[in-house]
Formats: structure tokens, C-alpha cells, sequence
């Protein structure tokens, strides 16, 4: 990378089937966008030279996402209305860009600096109830505490820091949506929908199946406020 | 008509399984037609990772989705855990583009590539709810055509296909879905759909034909041709490349763009099935490879290119070839690889040139044999000097890891030539760290792989035994004590999976039976080592009373019947015959493309000839 690179934000979908992509695959996927779209992106020097990309943080295979983001370096500024057309000219429509802007080249990593995630977890049931999800939802949060265990390791999330704001329930047809905010930490982050699940599980509330999407991602600043990439 | 969608029953069975990316379509160059009247599903009988890189399959989705009025799809099969919860919850084999029923298409297509998927491609169509045997299926379900390598001996598979097609499938799948479509516009029955299809040149019709005296001799019904002539393209700049194929989100064997060069090999190895069944050799042109190179780059978005053929390094403008993509390509990321090498000077220099001052992965070179008297059996041109000199030359030039491959079982082998195999390997060891600088020394190094010799039909091997398998584990054992430790990682290809590669290899008609019990029996993705169990199809043939070992080792008269009489892949059997008998003296042949007509018969047979883009050297 030279410091005259011009690095460019672009947001994008993961929706309908490609929701089952995992993350290398739609990094590997949107890469070969970029070269499709026959953008001036840079390479990477070096032994094995590839494209000069950064991708925001990983969607697990099944999540969706509304607003995803990757960063890519151009050698050339290009005109940013060209550059999104091209690229969506490229991109399974599953996947298309939304938004393109060039950002500041110093501006913080997007794996790093992206930390408040607010999904969309749908849960289909006939019998599922919304005031009974909502009273599952915060009696798990009254705990403080959310405990997993995964591989044989235990780990701890405080929930006043891992989920900032109070979770959302509202009706849809044959069930119900939750919106749940969640700051993801260096030492690891919250799976929203095993967070969802096992606050349904205590209560027993039966529901058929669930299904998530992370709607938007925030920049958290020192001072706390929050802003979106793009 | 109204077409099911399956989809709302596949997707909430994917939370459930391991890699959904196998099963949701959408694709970069995934076609979509929806008001097509005539659907070819285009199946490969192993899963998508595996099939999603066949170029034939690539080739033939190309050529059928051009065409008017008809979409063809493609089916891989899925793997065990969605297999399971499929007939649990009674969901039936479906397509990629449409996630329609398969059996709800006018023709299936399978490619059959290798003996190990055949119990595959009976969990295929019995997933897809149609009989496994063609005799049993009905007026309306969908013909099932075979084709690709395994055609070449189609018996031990015959009676599951409705058809199948032998050689090259660019003009014949036009005329075989144009005779269905005449064939489904006249009202015509299935038995008569079929006949029609026989008048097709290398369109073998399996019902036409009866097998007698065993299984080893088949004579044709009247109204099919006695001998069924494999298909070949005169001219491949005829048939454009496949430039914007299907490319895939998940991680799949040769993910990158491939880009066919050359079809056919005449270096004449005689153990080689390859080398005998695609001649002659064809080349496309340097122009046609540059302008389909990047168009493929540009189009897919890959950032490899793969040459690919039997023999890259034998292209005539090869070096031309490279230089041109080279400065197209500089500074774009996007680097160039070819298959495996020729063990010559001119292979390490392209693969230098193609590496530049970049990353070295690891060269491949394959002696076959470990002494010079076995190379000259099995006509592997290549000489020890040659490749201390080719070895000599690339750890030279930076390379500091290579694979060589090698056959134990080659017809006279004697134990004098197993032990060759490790002090040529001692040897090359030792050019090669004599090559490389003494601080390096320490990460030179050679990966070994020891196959056993299958021998397969349509070649001058093809009356030979193939040894047994106790003999397979006493040769190993003496390789095993023989050849240096020292960086040297040695690899086998499995005793048992060898031995029952040459039981089906060269089996007639009778051996369905055995597939199809063994299949029952829980045989399925016998290719995948962790599923292989030989006892399954020990079992199988023994509830047949037929023994895999007779097969496999048994030596055929020149002059009696094979299974595979009435199938021609152009060369004559006169011919084979010919280069066994110069293999048993140790003389060797030369490759007609470089210097003149060996007489294997294909050009005037078939009505072709070589071509070449230049001179090869």
C-alpha cells in the first residue's frame, strides 16, 4: 500500500439465501467484485501479492446483514457514482452495495473500531407472544450475567456492557421480531441469537424457528456517541 | 408447467448442517431461464466442492444454455448430514438454479469421472425417486445419459443409464437433446425415444445391446451399431472456452479460472487411459488462449488462471503464450498456474516465468517408474539424467519443494525396479540439496506419492493383471525400507482402494449387480477415505458369486472378448497390441505430434488429424 491510496468505504447487503454464506465467503466473493467491477484497487507487495482490502466485523453462516462494510484501497480516485455502479454491476444482487464514500486513510480499522451491532431477530412460532418475549428477554438481563459454555471453555458477559440499550418486541405475522443491541468486546461478543434463544429456553417459550440480521453497525467514540461508518 | 420449487423445504434443513454454501445457487454466472420448455439437468455424482471445478460440466452448461428454448441446471449431490434429514423429511433431489425435483426434468446428464462415485450416482437417482435400473423406469420420468472418462468401459454401469455418450460432448449433447425433443413432439414411447437416439454417432444405448457368454462379450440389437465410435471435435478454436462459468462462493478443488489449451496427449505412456482415449492432440491458438484468459479473469473475478490440459507444457507457443498474459496481467494480482510439469529444462523455465520474483509453490514431476529399463516398458521419455538436470534446475532457481509421483505394479516389474524407486529418489535428494544453498538446506523437500498400477481398458496395458493385493503390501513394505527419510514425505494410495479400482475397472455388464448391492449395503461417497469400507463391497461381490481379485489380476488372451469390444475410442486394438508387445521388449515409441504418424489409427478412423498452433519442441 502507498500512502497515496485512496480508501474506499463500501456498505453492503448479505440477504436472502446468501444469508448462508459465511464470512470467508463473502470476502472472497466481494473481492471478486472489486475485480469484476475493474476497480483500481491496490496490491498488496510482497511474496504473495493480493488485493488491499479490510472487511468489517464477521457475520456468523445464517446471520444476514443490512449494512456491511469493507474498506478497499484504489490507486485512482475514481468518480464514487462510476465506482457503485460498476460494482453493483458486479455483485450477486445478494450481496449488492448499498453506499459507497472514501474515508480518511488514518481513520480507525473497521474490524476494530466497529463495535455496536443492532440486529433483528425474527422468531416464528404460532403461539409466540410478545409480551411474554418481552418479560423473557429482561428477566435474562435483570441477571446481569449471561454465561455460555462453548468447547469446554465458560466465558462471562457483563450484560450492561454487552447490551447497551434495552431490546425492542414487536409483532409480525406468524410471530415476533426482537431488536437487540449489542457491543461487541476485544475479548469476544455476544451472539445476539444465543443470547435470544437461551432467554426463551428459560421460560420455556416454544417458537419453530429464529433467524437474524444485524441491521446497521455504529462507530462508538471515546465520549460514547454513536455514528455510522458511511 | 408449473414447476416445484423446493426451496421452502431445503432452506430450514440448512441451519442443521455443516456448509450450507453447497445448496444456495445465486452464483456469479449462474444461468436462470425460467420459460425454457426443455430442462437438462447436468449432474456430477459427488459434492459441489468436488464437482463444481469440472470443465466438462462447465463446457456442456455453457452449450445447452445457449440454446433455444432450453436451460440446463446444476445437481451435485449433497453431502451425508442433508442426505439424512432429506429423507427424513421426504425431499427429493434437487437442482441448484430452480431448487426443482430432478426427476421433473426432460433429461438428466451425469458425468461419470471415476469408478469410486458410481455407488453415487445410484444415491443420486434414488434421491431424485427414480428406479436405479433404466428397465425400470417409466414412460414419463426423465432419460438418464451418461458420459465422461468411465464411458470408455460403460458395462459395470451400463444398465443404470438410458443412454450414454462416448467422447466429446460440444455437438453431440446438441443433437442428442434435439433428437429427445423431436422424439417428445412425436409422441414417441421411451424404447422408441431410444432407438433414436442410437442413430446419434457415440450415443451407446445399453438396451440395445445383450451380453453373452458371461458378461465379457456384448452384441448389438438390430438397429444399433455394432461398434458405438467415440465423438471428437476436428478443431477446438471452434469451440470457444467456457469464459464466464458459474463461480463459487465456497472454497472448491481448483478454485480459480481454468482455461483448456490443448486436448489430447500422444507422448503414448501405455499405462495412461487419458493418453489413449482424447487423441489426437488439438491446440488452441495463442490468440484465441490470450483473448479467453482475460475474458475469463475479467469475468469471474478469479485471481488465478490455470492452464490446463494433459500436457501444458507440451503447447507449441506455450512460452509465447505466457510472455503475453504476463504483461497483461503485471500489477493486477492475478497470477498464472500450470498443472503438472513435463520432467524437462523447458518446464522449469516456464515455471519460472510464471512465478517471476514471487511466491514458489511446489513443482510436480512424475518418473512413474524408479528404473530406466521400466520407463522404457511403460514409454516414459524421460531419462535419470534428464531429471537430476530438471531438479538440478529448479531448486537452482529457488524451488525448495517438489512432488514426484510413482506407480508400483507396472506390468514386468520386478523388485529390482521397487527398489529403484527410492535410491532415484536418494539421488534426487541429493542433486537437489547439492542445488540449493547450504543455509537453506534444511526446508529442501520431495514429496512422494506411490500409487498402484490400475490397468484400464482401451490401452496397451489392457490384457495385463494388475498385482494383488498381497503383492501391493510386499512392495510397499520394500519401498518402506528402502527409500531415504530424510526430508522425504512418502504418501500411498490406498491397497484396497487400488484393488477394487481394478475390479470395476475392467468388469462387464455382471458387476452392476455388485454396485447396486453394495450401494444398499451403505456404500456411498466411496472416494472420501473416511467412508471407504471394503468389507461393504467384499460383501457385495461374494453375494454375486464373483470375485473382485480374478477380475483385477486375471490375464487376458489378446484375442479374447473384452467388455469394452463394442466401444471404440478411435485407436485400434492392433495398435495396442503393438505397444504391448514393444513394452515387453522395452522399446519405446515417439509422440506423433512431435515427430511422425505412430499408427495408433485415430486420425483416418475418426476423420481428423493434429493440429498444432505452431511447432512443438
Amino acid at each position: 500500500m502507498s500512502a497515496n491510496d485512496f480508501r474506499l468505504r463500501i456498505c453492503y447487503g448479505k440477504i436472502g439465501r446468501l444469508r448462508h454464506l459465511s464470512h470467508l465467503e463473502v470476502v472472497r466473493a466481494l473481492e471478486r467484485s472489486v475485480r469484476r467491477a475493474r476497480l483500481p484497487y491496490a496490491v498488496t507487495q510482497g511474496f504473495n501479492p493480493h488485493m488491499k482490502a479490510a472487511f468489517g466485523p464477521a457475520l456468523p453462516v445464517g446471520t444476514a446483514g443490512e449494512r456491511e462494510y469493507l474498506d478497499v484501497w484504489l490507486t485512482r480516485y475514481t468518480d464514487r457514482s462510476a465506482a457503485l455502479e460498476a460494482l453493483r454491476g458486479a455483485t450477486p444482487t445478494d450481496l449488492a452495495p448499498r453506499e459507497i464514500r472514501y474515508v480518511a486513510r488514518k481513520a480507525p480499522s473497521i474490524s476494530a473500531a466497529f463495535t455496536i451491532g443492532v440486529y433483528r431477530i425474527e422468531v416464528d412460532g404460532e403461539a409466540v407472544d410478545t409480551e411474554q418475549v418481552q418479560a423473557d428477554l429482561s428477566r435474562m438481563l435483570g441477571e446481569g450475567e449471561f454465561v455460555i459454555e462453548h468447547k469446554g471453555k465458560t466465558k462471562v458477559f457483563d450484560l450492561a456492557q454487552s447490551i447497551p440499550k434495552e431490546p425492542c418486541v414487536q409483532v409480525s405475522d406468524g410471530g415476533v421480531y426482537i431488536e437487540l443491541t449489542v457491543r461487541t468486546a476485544p475479548s469476544g461478543s455476544l451472539r445476539p441469537e444465543v443470547f435470544a434463544r437461551a432467554a426463551l429456553a428459560k421460560s420455556a417459550t416454544s417458537f419453530s424457528a429464529m433467524r437474524t440480521t444485524r441491521l446497521d453497525i455504529f462507530i462508538e467514540d471515546d465520549e460514547g456517541g454513536w455514528s455510522r461508518p458511511v | 408447467m408449473t414447476r416445484t420449487d423446493l426451496w421452502p423445504r431445503i432452506e430450514p434443513l440448512l441451519a442443521r448442517i455443516e456448509r450450507p454454501a453447497r445448496y444456495i445457487d445465486r452464483e456469479w454466472g449462474a444461468r436462470h431461464d425460467e420459460d425454457a420448455q426443455y430442462r437438462v439437468a447436468l449432474a456430477y455424482p459427488d459434492t459441489y466442492e468436488i464437482g463444481q471445478a469440472n470443465q466438462a460440466i462447465g463446457i456442456l452448461y455453457d452449450v445447452l444454455n445457449s440454446l433455444d428454448g432450453v436451460a440446463a441446471e446444476r445437481v451435485y449431490l449433497p453431502w451425508a448430514d442433508l442426505i439424512a434429514l432429506m429423507r427424513e423429511e421426504g425431499v427429493e433431489l434437487f437442482s441448484l438454479e430452480s431448487c426443482a425435483p430432478v426427476a421433473s426434468f426432460d433429461i438428466i446428464g451425469i458425468t461419470v469421472p471415476y469408478e469410486l462415485t458410481w455407488t453415487n450416482i445410484l444415491e443420486m437417482l434414488d434421491l431424485a425417486g427414480l428406479a436405479v435400473r433404466a428397465s425400470d423406469r417409466a414412460e414419463g420420468d426423465p432419460l438418464v445419459v451418461g458420459g465422461g472418462p468411465c464411458a470408455f468401459n460403460p458395462e459395470p454401469f451400463a444398465p443404470f443409464f438410458d443412454a450414454i455418450l462416448i467422447g466429446e460432448g460440444e455437438v453431440a449433447i446438441a443433437q442428442i437433446v434435439a433428437a429427445h425433443r423431436a422424439a417428445k413432439d412425436a409422441g414417441l414411447s421411451r424404447a422408441e425415444t431410444l432407438q433414436q437416439l442410437a442413430l446419434i454417432p457415440g450415443v451407446y444405448v445399453p438396451s440395445l445391446y445383450v451380453c453373452e457368454g458371461g458378461a465379457s462379450s456384448v452384441s448389438a440389437l438390430p438397429g444399433a451399431p455394432s461398434v458405438v465410435v467415440k465423438r471428437v471435435v476436428e478443431e477446438l478454436g471452434a469451440h470457444p472456452a467456457p469464459t464466464c462459468g458459474v463461480v463459487p462462493f465456497m472454497d472448491v478443488v481448483h478454485d480459480r479460472f481454468t482455461l483448456e489449451v490443448l486436448r489430447g496427449c500422444t507422448r503414448g505412456c501405455r499405462f495412461c487411459q487419458a493418453g489413449m482415449v482424447y487423441r489426437p492432440v488439438r491446440e488452441r491458438s495463442a490468440d484465441d488462449i490470450v483473448r479467453d484468459a482475460l475474458a475469463g479473469v475479467a469475468c469471474s473475478g478469479y485471481d488465478e488462471i490455470s492452464l490446463t490440459s494433459l500436457s501444458t507444457a507440451d503447447h507449441s507457443v506455450l512460452e509465447e503464450v505466457l510472455r503475453r498474459l504476463g504483461r497483461r496481467l503485471a500489477g493486477s494480482g492475478v497470477s498464472i498456474s500450470l498443472p503438472s510439469l513435463r520432467v524437462d529444462a523447458f518446464s522449469v523455465d516456464m515455471a519460472r516465468l510464471i512465478a517471476g520474483g514471487g511466491r514458489r509453490t511446489g513443482l510436480t514431476f512424475a518418473p512413474e517408474a524408479g528404473t530406466q529399463r521400466l520407463r522404457d516398458v511403460i514409454n516414459k521419455n524421460v531419462t535419470e539424467e534428464e531429471l537430476l538436470e530438471t531438479i538440478d534446475n529448479a531448486f537452482r532457481a529457488g524451488w525448495r519443494r517438489v512432488k514426484l509421483y510413482f506407480m508400483i505394479g507396472l506390468p514386468t516389474e520386478t523388485d529390482e525396479d521397487v527398489l529403484g524407486i527410492g535410491e532415484l529418489v536418494g539421488r534426487v535428494m541429493s542433486a537437489a540439496r547439492a542445488a540449493t544453498p547450504a543455509d537453506a538446506r534444511g526446508s529442501v523437500r520431495l514429496a512422494v506419492s506411490i500409487s498402484t498400477f490400475v490397468p484400464k481398458a482401451h490401452t496397451p496395458f489392457q490384457w495385463e493383471p494388475q498385482i494383488s493385493l498381497d503383492e501391493v503390501r510386499r512392495r510397499q513394505g520394500l519401498i518402506r525400507s528402502s527409500i531415504p527419510r530424510k526430508g522425504v514425505d512418502l504418501h500411498w494410495h490406498d491397497a484396497d482402494v487400488s484393488s477394487l479400482e481394478g475390479a470395476l475397472a475392467r468388469a462387464g455388464r455382471e458387476v452392476a449387480d455388485v454396485i447396486e448391492t453394495a450401494w444398499r449395503s451403505g456404500a456411498i461417497f466411496d472416494a472420501w477415505t473416511e467412508r471407504f469400507r471394503m468389507s461393504r463391497w467384499l460383501e457385495a461381490f461374494a453375494a454375486h458369486d464373483l470375485d473382485p481379485a480374478e477380475i483385477a489380476t486375471r490375464t487376458r488372451a489378446i484375442d479374447a472378448p473384452l467388455p469394452w469390444d463394442h466401444i471404440s475410442a478411435g485407436v485400434s486394438s492392433r495398435y495396442l497390441a503393438r505397444e504391448r508387445a514393444r513394452a515387453l521388449e522395452a522399446s519405446t515409441t515417439q509422440d506423433c505430434s512431435f515427430e511422425g504418424c505412430t499408427g495408433c489409427d485415430v486420425c483416418p478412423k475418426l476423420g481428423v488429424e493434429v493440429r498444432l498452433a505452431g511447432v512443438r519442441r
